[in-house]
């Protein structure tokens, strides 16, 4: 018996079972005893993140303590964020809401987020110069079809000429929306069997090679 | 009281019939009745672990920011097959692998998958866990900055991005792109498929990532499994059709069949 391989195989086939049967069943020992189960992933999960607390510490510890590396100093300052974050909002006693922590949150996360969000536009218009390119049949289609969409969701055409409003919805009714629902149910499909795979020990990607 | 929770037969026949049909596809498979069509994106794997080895560059494996506990898990359980499978490539051929993580609950998991290749493959001394597999962020753009500054740097020659991605998936596609990786893209969030189609060399498109890990293994177990995928949507298929032909007539059945 390979017990790296068949505990965890085991451990997969009895919690997926009894989460099919809390699903479909309306059992009260199943429920209770899927909801004790998600409560163990939840801690599970706390102690995970102190995991990657302390792969972070180690990663860039050792990149500052070396400094044999040219950003080193982003290393460092990683590491003075995630302590401040930790001390502000510990430090108080009132965690997330504390006005100190949504004063740093606010001051430093959000705009950087929000910086990193905004930018998606430039790699959208990268990509749909990338894209857009009409080298072949298939390409002009694609670029006849996002100019006609483009102008169907610019006010002023649709405003003037209400026909570009019609196609855009043509386009986006009949054509992308039978697209998507064709991938749609493939992806249903595809995930049930891996579903299911996983739940009788064939798919054991998730293990390794074992 | 009933025991089946209302409104939820339908759906327990059809994974009955699921499970029987995959069990069928397997049985199959093992008789060596099942061949499957080539998935292209599935076997240019190893062309670009044998390109990133040739340039001297690394190969980044990104499997999303999923978590096993959320809808996307199979996104993510796909993901880490792959991963496997790469890192297996990666100690065989000497490419340097860089998988960044940005869930807590999967990165234990990835890192064991990805030692366990290196030690199978006997190089478990050329791997760096910390360093090859490090948590960048739980959070969005915090990871996405992180894993773009690591491309910038790195200039890796390839970029496998299969699983659950977000608005990052037009990110690290462009800037993957803008440093000449070649790129494999697969996941089944349905709005990031077309990012994905923009910029990557070849694309996994919904399903086909489900299927990954068994094409990957070539075991015909695992490849015959793949068959009841595809019984399963001819009959979605024919399903579909018929229920459309019925509600045009005025006929419900297929629909009010399908809400029991």
């Amino acid at each position: 018996m390979d017990y790296r391989r068949d505990i965890p195989l085991a451990i997969t086939f009895l919690v997926g079972i009894i989460a099919v049967l809390d699903y479909y069943t309306t059992l009260e020992a199943v429920t209770n005893t899927f909801t004790v189960i998600k409560n163990w992933g939840v801690v599970l999960q706390a102690f995970a993140l102190g995991l990657g607390a302390v792969n972070l510490f180690r990663v860039h510890g050792k990149r500052v303590s070396e400094r044999t590396r040219e950003d080193w100093m982003f290393s460092g300052w990683l590491l003075l964020m995630l302590v401040l974050f930790v001390v502000v909002g510990l430090g108080t006693g009132q965690y997330d809401a504390s006005t100190s922590y949504q004063w740093i949150y606010n001051s430093l996360y959000l705009p950087l987020g929000a910086t990193m969000y905004s930018s998606l536009a430039f790699y959208m218009a990268y990509g749909s110069y990338k894209v857009l390119r009409a080298r072949n049949f298939e390409a002009a289609l694609l670029f006849i079809t996002a100019v006609l969409v483009i102008i169907g969701n610019t006010p002023i055409f649709p405003a003037t000429f209400p026909v570009f409003f019609n196609i855009r919805e043509w386009i986006f009714g009949p054509i992308v929306s039978g697209a998507y629902r064709g991938i749609r149910i493939g992806v249903g499909i595809g995930a049930v069997v891996l579903g299911i795979k996983t739940l009788v020990g064939l798919e054991t990607g998730y293990l390794g090679r074992r | 009281m009933a025991i089946l929770t209302p409104n939820r037969l339908v759906p327990l026949a059809a994974f009955i019939l699921a499970w029987v049909a995959t069990y069928m596809a397997i049985q199959m498979g093992k008789q060596g009745k099942i061949k499957i069509r080539r998935i292209p994106g599935l076997d240019a794997i190893e062309e670009i672990v044998g390109r990133s080895v040739e340039m001297g560059r690394p190969v980044f494996d990104i499997i999303g920011m999923g978590v096993f506990t959320d809808i996307y898990a199979t996104q993510t359980i796909a993901g880490l097959s792959i991963l496997s499978y790469v890192s297996t490539l990666c100690a065989r051929l000497g490419a340097k692998l860089y998988a960044p993580q940005a869930s807590v609950d999967v990165l234990p998991v990835a890192a064991e998958i990805v030692s366990e290749s290196y030690r199978m493959e006997g190089k478990l001394e050329e791997l760096d866990v910390e360093e090859q597999l490090p948590y960048l962020s739980g959070t969005q753009f915090a990871w996405a900055s992180g894993i773009i500054g690591m491309a910038a740097r790195l200039r890796p020659a390839g970029n496998i991005m299969i699983g659950p991605f977000w608005a990052e998936s037009m990110m690290f596609a462009e800037t993957f792109d803008r440093i000449g990786a070649m790129q494999i893209g697969g996941t089944a969030r349905m709005y990031q498929i077309p990012f994905f189609a923009a910029l990557c060399d070849y694309v996994l498109i919904g399903e086909e990532m489900f299927a990954a890990g068994a094409y990957v293994s070539g075991d015909p177990q695992q490849i015959g499994s793949i068959a009841a995928q595809d019984w399963y949507k001819l009959a979605a298929l024919a399903l579909g059709i018929l229920g459309a032909l019925l509600a045009t007539a005025g006929v419900t059945i297929i629909g009010d069949l399908l809400r029991m």
